[in-house]
């Protein structure tokens, strides 16, 4: 069967520093992948590469069995790709509604209708709205993001995300600065995602990470040093020693 | 509050429709004049209000089209059903081809756009056998068409203010379409929108046409009531007055161009009435507008409005 996400010795340097250091990975259809890893191991960037927001130095990378590593960022969402910011990156000056409708056409040729006004598509509209009541922000609609708490506008993010549609999802810590019941609200939500989602997350929170994930794949310093069960992850020596520190 | 909006609305038609008949013939050519460069302006700001784009070469489209159609019509007598629709298509081929700018953002996005009116004006300029140099072309006559022709700069007010009424109809449209939300979108963070799958530059160059191709509407309505044109429509200044008619005015509203544009050739005819520097004030007046004002007046009006309704 073929991989969702598949990339093969990815490499990303800036100048003389280099990271993400060959990295290879194979992420099932369905499966629920966490990313872990202290600061600075390669995660982020990673995940620029793979949804072409930087490209990668050297490696390849294959989306569903298709080569994307030349595709720009656009044509790959429009194969599926879907992701979050760890900082939210959100259109501050349209209101959430219109922000969501603006995810609803991006992989669809209305996006180039210029004669028709945008009420006029109430399907993009129930989309959206939809959108907004996964996150309980559907009496905020007519808002803009500048008036949302810091949580909000995280799982604004994340509806951003969703309301495209994408076949796989990748999440760069969707939990982080979030209080802890948004936290629980957020780890539910993703879990109750469809199972045929394919869903790539960057997490700090041991807690959220392990139990969400079917599998773990630990990063430092731009090297994969394991790849196994939360269970697997959670006794590794190794993995203590990088992520929890000594003792 | 939408039943005083079209009140307003109502009374502003009536009062252009009145115009001709209070005002003598000099405010009547500064009246057209400021719809004209409103328009301008307008076309502007559809890069600058809603894409995000500070273009200051929107004078060479303006005189390419202005020239285009007075030469159809000075040199080979082309009527003006062949003039004017040659001279919107030649501006707006001019915005096919410097649209390409769009390939880069911020501060080089802007030495581009100048480098290209630049490279217009001194066409203009230099090129005499072909634009008459300093001189350029005169004696362009008023529009005519099937027999229907303008006769005073009267009747072309009418005529030039029923244009701008539908463009500044369609525009409305363009900006409420989805193409002008996702260009609002691509202003407000251009990373999120290619991740939701907008390919952010052919967007931004689809504008960039369009708001050539408004630029070079408004060059021949410039051209039929200035009567001649010169290599001063095609200078730095016209480019750059266009975008400060916007912020003025209001970036990112239909109004706001237009009420920039009355506000600086209204001022501008004032202050140079008795003022030799009048340059020297318009300057003093923009940056006035851009520190305490980058809204614009109607933003302004809006913000007085909303604190009269907390009060």
């Amino acid at each position: 069967m073929t991989a969702a996400v598949e990339i093969a010795e990815v490499v990303k340097e800036f100048g003389g520093l280099r990271a993400v250091d060959r990295v290879s990975l194979r992420v099932a259809a369905g499966e629920r992948r966490v990313l872990i890893g202290p600061n600075g191991a390669g995660k982020t960037t990673l995940f620029h590469c793979i949804t072409g927001t930087l490209p990668p130095t050297t490696g390849r990378i294959a989306f569903f069995g298709q080569d994307v590593t030349r595709l720009p960022e656009h044509r790959r969402t429009a194969l599926g790709m879907g992701r979050t910011f760890q900082i939210s990156n959100v259109i501050a000056d349209l209101t959430c509604l219109e922000n969501l409708m603006l995810a609803a056409i991006g992989t669809d040729g209305r996006k180039w209708v210029l004669h028709r006004p945008m009420v006029v598509f109430a399907d993009v509209r129930e989309r959206a709205l939809a959108g907004l009541e996964l996150i309980g922000l559907g009496h905020r609609a007519d808002e803009t993001p500048r008036r949302l708490s810091y949580g909000e506008r995280r799982q604004l993010e994340l509806a951003l995300a969703l309301t495209a549609r994408p076949r796989v999802l990748f999440l760069d810590e969707p939990c982080a600065g979030l209080s802890p019941s948004e936290r629980v609200r957020i780890s539910k939500l993703i879990t109750d995602l469809p199972r045929d989602l394919t869903v790539l997350m960057i997490e700090h929170d041991m807690d959220v990470a392990l139990g969400l994930a079917d599998r773990v794949t630990v990063l430092h310093q731009g090297r994969v040093i394991l790849e196994g069960t939360p269970g697997e992850v959670q006794t590794n020596a190794e993995v203590r020693e990088v992520y929890f520190g000594h003792g | 509050m939408r039943g005083a909006r079209l009140a307003l609305a109502a009374a502003v038609v009536v009062a252009a429709a009145a115009l001709p008949f209070v005002a003598g013939p000099f405010w009547m050519g500064l009246v057209t004049q400021m719809i004209v460069f409103g328009l301008l302006a307008l076309s502007v700001d559809l890069l600058l209000g809603h894409a995000g784009l500070f273009s200051i070469c929107h004078g060479s489209f303006f005189a390419v089209a202005a020239y285009t159609t007075a030469i159809l019509h000075v040199r080979h007598g082309a009527p003006t059903l062949l003039a004017a629709p040659a001279g919107l298509l030649a501006g707006t081929l001019l915005g096919l081809v410097f649209g390409l700018a769009v390939r880069t953002r911020g501060v080089y996005f802007i030495l581009i756009t100048i480098a290209f009116g630049y490279v217009v004006w001194g066409v203009a300029h230099r090129w005499s056998s072909f634009t008459g140099g300093d001189n350029g072309v005169t004696n362009v006559p008023f529009p005519a068409v099937a027999g229907m022709r303008v006769e005073s700069h009267t009747e072309y007010y009418y005529l030039a203010l029923g244009v701008a009424a539908l463009c500044a109809l369609g525009y409305r449209v363009l900006i409420r379409s989805p193409f002008g939300l996702a260009l609002r979108g691509i202003k407000g963070s251009e990373s999120r929108m290619r991740t939701l799958g907008f390919d952010s530059n052919r967007h931004l160059y689809a504008a960039f046409v369009l708001s050539a191709a408004l630029a070079s509407l408004a060059g021949v309505l410039y051209v039929y009531y200035n009567r001649f044109v010169n290599p001063v429509a095609a200078s730095f200044p016209v480019s750059v007055e266009a975008a400060l008619m916007a912020i003025v005015g209001g970036s990112g509203t239909i109004v706001g161009p237009f009420i920039g544009s009355a506000i600086i050739l209204g001022l501008r005819n004032w202050v140079s009435s008795f003022f030799e520097l009048y340059a020297a004030i318009m300057g003093i007046v923009f940056i006035a507008a851009v520190l305490w004002v980058p809204e614009g007046l109607v933003g302004l009006a809006a913000r007085v409005r909303g604190r009269a309704a907390r009060a």
